[in-house]
């Protein structure tokens, strides 16, 4: 028998590497990966509670909807990725910048 | 005891996989990295007992986020662009000095131990049922949820894939510099004021 | 476990005897273990056949003789090149991303291979019957695309990178007509799992889901036409068109990577047209149930499978000598503005077909009221 906590710290790890990844990459790309990282720390956990703490299917539930969102969000993300480098011909995040007020230094 | 070893591979393959999606320089690479998290927590879900929604998350991730990733990464040229924080110890990326990193280790040490606080009592308030390996299958039940208790969310989820289709597409068509929409508003709009 | 090869097995004496000595899970372990290794071997035999059969066909339809050198009929040349294939330098582009050269041709025959667990080759010959069957199949295949997109990236070659971009963008194109179309069969039998796709199939072809009503009568043909679209087959062989580019996504890959790789795409077609008939033909059922219960009415399903399937590998053959390649635009507005309109009407008339005759096929209706 499998407990909890174990899930739980598989399900850490995957949180922090994907912050990790999401912070300390320059790449749009990286950070969308990134975020599946995160998605999928949450859908792990849903499921796993649903098992050991509500033993009902409600997390089944919720994971499919966190995959469903995952994979809209991974459509418009990577369609917003081509756009961008269609005009700055390049992704890096910083280059995202045409919105923010210009700062007086 | 196969559960026990599916869940020592496919934890094994996660770890291993984020660790090294972390590391590498190769935004490829990351990428098929991705792909063996996502193949071991499909690992983890099936030792959940959840079998539908490790065949979903194959299904969706594998055949078509993954792909996705990989193309848009073929697209933009796959350069990983250094940032400092990738070398750890000079840690000062282009966001902030080091007072606002000092401030910030301040507060994230302040948050954490009242996150600690509040969550040291996580597992005794859970109470974590001791239920048996037995297997039972979720397809059926997990139907006559999504079209019961779950209607509402279902469908809003079919809209949102619905706009997520458009709206990539739209999105990701290459245009003119003025699109031509625009030009048919105006257009009308001129039209409508000459009649008025 | 019941309906699987290892609760066949463990109901035999001696069988038994061992799990009694070791254990059941570990003895039924064993069985699965021993089962999969013989069904990989058989797999790969067939997929050698495969290559074997594509060239007698093309001779044949092509006023040709073929490969006659190697054993009677020169049904040997599978060896022949299997070990040409492994003796073969390996040979790789010096500017290729060695990891993922290296990886490629393997998730491609993964992805293939891992569905063999869930295929009815009859009724206890079946690796495992998974509740979620071919739902299952449907998501571990889409393996292949990864492996040939990854394939034609990592090879480092103008080539190479169309074809493995022609060969992602048309798997992926292709899965949602396959996709919806297996939803109209999961809803006319009201499960996931094979042997419940198969079940209502029983007994004289016009049980057939084929002939269920017309919109099967359609499906049938759109998948089919999918399952070559996706297993990157003439008239859809882009990824790999030789008059434009070399050999597309394997150009690069000699000896048995390449081997691994045109491995793949025969077994995928040996597996394709196992789903299909499993589907759509009837599956392994034979008529008036021949020798119901005994060991002989296993085999005679297998074979009645294997028959079906064989013929379908000969009409996908078939096709691929007849007809010429399409453009790459053609075969994506075939995709999304004819097969998948028709999968999804098909959908939807099925369903109302379901609620409006309660579930009855078309020969039921007209021959068979009353007996209902």
């Amino acid at each position: 028998m499998i407990s909890l906590k174990a899930y739980l710290f598989v399900s850490m790890i995957l949180m922090v590497t994907g912050l990790v990844v999401m912070i300390s990459r320059k790449n749009i790309v990286a950070i969308l990966l990134g975020i599946e990282l995160i998605l999928n720390s949450a859908a792990l956990n849903f499921v796993a509670y649903s098992k050991y703490a509500a033993n009902n299917l409600d997390g089944h539930i919720f994971s499919l909807f966190i995959i469903v969102i995952a994979a809209a969000e991974a459509a418009v993300g990577l369609a917003i990725v081509i756009r961008f480098f269609q005009v700055k011909e390049t992704i890096h995040i910083d280059e995202a910048s045409e919105l923010r007020e210009e700062l007086t230094r | 005891m196969f559960a026990n070893i599916l869940f020592s591979v496919s934890s094994l393959l996660v770890i291993s996989s984020c660790i090294l999606m972390m590391w590498t320089k190769n935004l490829m690479h990351s990428c098929v990295y991705l792909l063996g998290v996502l193949i071991g927590v499909a690992g983890l879900y099936l030792t959940l007992g959840a079998d539908f929604v490790a065949a979903t998350q194959i299904m969706v991730y594998v055949g078509g986020v993954v792909i996705l990733m990989l193309f848009a990464v073929m697209l933009t040229g796959g350069k990983d662009y250094q940032s400092q924080t990738q070398k750890i110890l000079n840690l000062f990326p282009s966001m902030g000095n080091k007072y606002t990193f000092m401030w910030g280790v301040g507060v994230a040490f302040v948050f954490g131990c009242t996150l600690i606080y509040f969550f040291r009592n996580l597992f005794s308030v859970i109470k974590v049922i001791e239920s048996d390996d037995s297997y039972t299958p979720t397809i059926e039940r997990l139907g006559e949820l999504l079209v019961t208790d779950h209607l509402v969310a279902f469908e809003i989820s079919s809209v949102l894939l619905l706009g997520a289709l458009v709206g990539a597409a739209i999105i990701a068509r290459p245009r003119k510099e003025r699109p031509a929409f625009i030009d048919d508003i105006v257009d009308d709009h001129h039209h409508d004021e000459e009649h008025h | 476990m019941e309906n699987t090869i290892a609760g066949y097995f463990l109901s035999f004496a001696p069988v038994q005897h061992l799990a009694d000595s070791l254990g059941v899970g570990f003895t039924s372990f064993l069985i699965f273990f021993a089962f999969c290794t013989l069904f990989l071997v058989i797999l790969a035999t067939v997929g050698g056949f495969g290559t074997i059969a594509e060239r007698k066909i093309s001779a044949d339809l092509q006023a040709r003789i073929g490969p006659n050198r190697v054993g009677p009929y020169g049904l040997f040349q599978l060896i022949a090149d299997g070990i040409k294939m492994i003796s073969k330098e390996d040979i790789m582009p010096r500017s290729a991303d060695k990891f993922l050269y290296y990886l490629a041709p393997f998730l491609s025959l993964f992805g293939v291979v891992c569905t063999i667990a869930v295929m009815p080759f009859s009724k206890n010959l079946i690796l495992t019957d998974l509740n979620v069957g071919v739902f299952y199949a449907i998501a571990i295949s889409s393996l292949v695309g990864v492996g040939i997109f990854l394939g034609g990236y990592a090879s480092n070659s103008k080539w190479s990178l169309l074809g493995g971009m022609r060969g992602a963008s048309q798997i992926i194109s292709y899965e949602i007509p396959v996709t919806l179309t297996i939803m109209m069969i999961v809803l006319i039998a009201g499960g996931l799992s094979f042997n419940t796709l198969v079940a209502e199939q029983a007994g004289m072809p016009w049980n057939w889901y084929i002939f269920h009503n017309p919109f099967t009568f359609i499906g049938f043909f759109v998948f089919f036409i999918s399952t070559l679209a996706e297993t990157n087959r003439a008239p859809f062989d882009l990824p790999e068109a030789e008059s434009e580019l070399v050999s597309g996504y394997h150009t690069e890959y000699t000896g048995i990577r390449f081997g691994l790789f045109a491995l793949a795409e025969y077994i995928e077609i040996f597996v394709v047209s196992a789903v299909s008939v499993s589907l759509f033909l009837g599956g392994y059922h034979i008529p008036f149930g021949l020798l119901e219960g005994t060991f002989s009415n296993e085999i005679l399903q297998f074979g009645s499978l294997f028959l079906k399937t064989c013929a379908l590998y000969y009409v996908v053959i078939w096709v691929r000598w007849t007809f010429p390649r399409l453009r790459v635009d053609q075969l994506m507005s075939i995709c999304w503005k004819y097969l998948t309109p028709i999968a999804i009407f098909n959908l939807v008339g099925t369903a109302i077909w379901i609620v409006a005759f309660d579930g009855r096929s078309m020969f039921d209706l007209f021959f068979g009221s009353g007996v209902h």
